[in-house]
């Protein structure tokens, strides 16, 4: 008996490891093409490069549709932000299938296959493995670095391209990846703009910073955005007097970090991190009325979103963020956004509207391609030149050998009179910067 | 709990086990073969900490902590002295075995039990963490990466898209772990542990010394729950102080042994096959629902509730864990 009961562990055991791989095969036997597609990429990168294209060709018939992956966090702690990029990713498809689809390819239309990473760089990653044996030929995600981190060694791996859409660490980009491409601005430009954008704004208004405290969240993106920011900040002779990180996702009350920020005087207090996390250093600021000239926030999640001006109301005034942004003086991204609030029910943050943008440069990449096969479309990418996006960049979306996107920069934003502003570069200004900017003085 | 087992059988139910486990990528879909990677590497946490939440009754809120250490020193060994993580994972292990000894004996030594000493342990992870966030030497809270080599190297164990051979890997070490749980059962040791962790003073007053055995568990606890960090690092590319000493983690490794059956040898193994299937199940009803089920097409987090449903009643109606209902099932059935 105490062998049958060894054996039944046993059979348990093999039982549910093998609905597992029930679960996975049903998915290859609905697209049996893709089995064959996975074997002979795990074969030696070279035959594929080869055979991939003759495959395409020989198909011959016009390809009907095209999958192409999404993987962002649409549950746990980050799935607000992440949902709404997937909504933004799909409406990018419909735009794009309700244009015509992918000229070159016959008009085919892009299916877009959505993968829940819940926050988890295991979870993105082995969605990632989905997504390519189910044969995407492209992927866009992931709003966490980490997460991020995971896919583009997939991506690499399988020669999958990956377009970033929001993911700040320069380590991403860093490791020589050949199939990863990134729109939004790395953590160095993010730190090295704020930087230089606050020292233009303070000059201009003939009060020159010298000193600033910086608060940020710990975990790589506040931290690497802080060090590319004291770095820049100092070719300007700006100092930072005081460097206090926090944790942006245990913290409930920032007064006593700000209490530390403001005591060596500084003349600006500096603020990277999260929405929650930004509202709270903000409230903290206004009840301790910090003698400070402006609260300056470089990659911040809070001070430049329609939520903080509801949210924090009279107080927001003032506040700067030295952050990515669409385009906002652009009508296309005034139609995008209109229709998506009228579809979806809320407010398209910047962060969706890369999304949308990731898909097309994709598109735009796979019709250039004019096939669907992954390396062709990584050359493609490579070349990729479009001028007619919707961010606030002062050039086309184009990427250098690293697939950093060579004109993705912040811009200057600052709430006035209750609206988010875009306050600089000049040529992308709405209003003019208000410097001292604090409403509690 | 079930006193412990004895017997030839179990060393013959691992010898079969492990060659059937080693079947499987024969079968797995690519996609298939990464889940059962990840539930064999969380089987592998959870084997460390059977042995001494499970067997020495230690019950630890803080083995993010090992795990971390693990993680740290292989990608740290790598980068910075382009050492193997093979000789990464023994340091890594070794380190973790010490750092066991050193607060499992500032623990006992202080009487800590029970929840202060769950409490304890979750404080020592916690402090790593912030260590690891504050030293730049490995690189504060941005992380390491691991440079990702062309082609297939077992140096290093990295290799180009056949994710076949990373699953050889965590499997042998898995079969290291589980056979060392079969001989800690087996042995003298082991019995020690059980009898300590089922009434401590008595233990004591017959002679065994308690400090000594649960130190012991605690080491090897240690050891095995690194070589999970370091295969993290090795499978995954990336490691920051979240990500190895969270205590996000620390749950995680609890999990699967408590679904499984806290004090077996195959409980670990068990709760993260089925915790592995039950997550990716209910992902795929909410990506792919059958017809009857279309409605439930999209709705984001409902896999993650369907899971927490799960757990709740896995521990109502099973606190035992799987392996435990399956005894009693058996028992039943001796009568």
């Amino acid at each position: 008996m105490k062998r049958l009961s060894k054996l039944l562990i046993l059979v348990m055991t093999l039982a549910l490891i093998a609905s597992a791989c029930v679960s996975g095969t049903s998915e290859t036997t609905t697209t049996p093409t893709t089995q064959a597609a996975t074997t002979t990429t795990s074969g030696q990168a070279t035959v594929t490069t080869t055979t991939a294209p003759a495959a395409t060709t020989t198909a011959a018939a016009p390809v009907e549709t095209i999958k192409i992956g999404a993987i962002h966090p649409l549950t746990g702690a980050l799935a607000g932000a992440g949902t709404k990029m997937d909504n933004a990713a799909k409406m990018a498809v419909a735009d794009i299938n309700e244009a015509g689809g992918i000229a070159s390819l016959g008009g085919a239309k892009l299916e877009l296959l959505s993968a829940d990473s819940t926050g988890a760089p295991e979870v993105g990653q082995a969605e990632a493995e989905r997504l390519v044996g189910e044969g995407v030929v492209g992927l866009i995600g992931s709003y966490q670095s980490s997460v991020t981190t995971n896919v583009a060694a997939i991506a690499e791996r399988s020669n999958v391209p990956l377009v970033i859409d929001v993911a700040v660490a320069d380590s991403i980009l860093q490791q020589g990846y050949k199939y990863s491409f990134r729109v939004q601005p790395n953590a160095t430009a993010m730190g090295k703009y704020g930087a230089e954008f606050l020292n233009t704004v303070a000059t201009a208004a003939g009060e020159p910073v010298t000193k600033v405290s910086y608060l940020h969240e710990e975990s790589g993106f506040g931290t690497s955005v802080f060090e590319a920011f004291k770095a820049a900040a100092a070719d300007y002779g700006i100092e930072v007097v005081a460097e206090i990180p926090y944790g942006a996702f245990t913290v409930t009350d920032l007064t006593t970090e700000m209490t530390q920020a403001a005591a060596p005087k500084p003349d600006v207090i500096v603020v990277t991190g999260y929405y929650n996390d930004g509202l709270l250093a903000a409230r903290a600021a206004k009840d301790l009325a910090v003698d400070v000239k402006a609260i300056f926030g470089v990659a911040n999640g809070a001070f430049d979103t329609p939520e903080f001006t509801a949210d924090f109301a009279a107080g927001a005034e003032g506040f700067f963020d030295s952050n990515y942004h669409y385009n906002a003086a652009s009508t296309k991204v005034a139609d995008v956004r209109d229709r998506y609030q009228a579809q979806y029910g809320e407010l398209m943050d910047t962060a969706s509207v890369l999304a949308y943008q990731a898909v097309v440069v994709l598109a735009d990449a796979i019709e250039r391609a004019g096939s669907t096969d992954p390396t062709a479309i990584r050359d493609a990418l490579s070349q990729t030149n479009l001028s007619d996006h919707l961010m606030a960049y002062p050039g086309p979306i184009k990427f250098n050998s690293a697939g950093e996107n060579v004109n993705a920069q912040p811009v200057l934003m600052q709430v006035q009179n209750g609206a988010v502003q875009q306050v600089w570069p000049a040529e992308l200004q709405e209003s003019q910067p208000k410097y001292p900017a604090v409403s509690w003085k | 709990m079930n006193p412990v087992r004895i017997g030839s059988q179990d060393v013959r139910a691992l010898v079969i086990v492990v060659i059937l486990l080693a079947l499987l990528p024969f079968f797995l879909s690519r996609f298939a073969l990464t889940v059962a990677t990840v539930a064999l590497m969380f089987a592998l946490m959870g084997t460390g900490w059977n042995m001494m939440g499970g067997y020495a009754g230690q019950f630890s809120f803080g083995h993010a902590a090992y795990f971390g250490i693990g993680a740290y020193t292989v990608a740290v060994l790598l980068t910075k002295y382009l050492l193997s993580p093979w000789v990464g994972l023994l340091i890594g292990g070794a380190l973790a075995a010490v750092f066991g000894l050193v607060t499992g004996y500032l623990s006992f030594r202080y009487k800590l039990r029970g929840a202060y000493f769950a409490l304890a342990t979750f404080a020592f992870a916690e402090m790593l963490r912030l260590l690891a966030s504050g030293s730049s030497f490995i690189n504060k809270a941005i992380g390491i990466h691991i440079p990702l080599v062309g082609g297939d190297d077992w140096a290093r164990f990295q290799f180009e898209n056949t994710q076949r051979n990373s699953y050889f890997v965590i499997l042998l070490l898995l079969a290291l772990a589980l056979a060392a749980t079969v001989w800690m059962v087996r042995s003298r040791a082991g019995h020690y542990m059980v009898a300590i962790r089922d009434d401590e003073d008595a233990a004591a007053a017959l002679g065994v010394d308690p400090l000594k055995y649960k130190l012991l568990a605690v080491a090897l606890s240690g050891f095995f729950t690194a070589l999970a960090g370091g295969f993290y690092v090795q499978y995954f590319l990336f490691i920051d102080p979240d990500l190895a000493f969270g205590a996000l983690v620390s749950v995680q490794i609890l999990l699967r042994p408590i679904v499984g059956g806290v004090g077996t040898i195959w409980g670990p193994l068990v709760g993260a096959g089925v915790l592995a299937v039950l997550g990716e199940g209910t992902r795929t009803l909410v990506r792919q629902p059958p017809a009857f089920l279309s409605f439930l097409q999209g709705v984001n987090g409902l896999d993650g509730m369907l899971f927490g449903a799960f757990l709740i009643v896995v521990i109502i109606f099973a606190p035992e864990g799987v392996v435990g209902v399956v005894r009693r099932i058996r028992t039943r059935m001796e009568r």
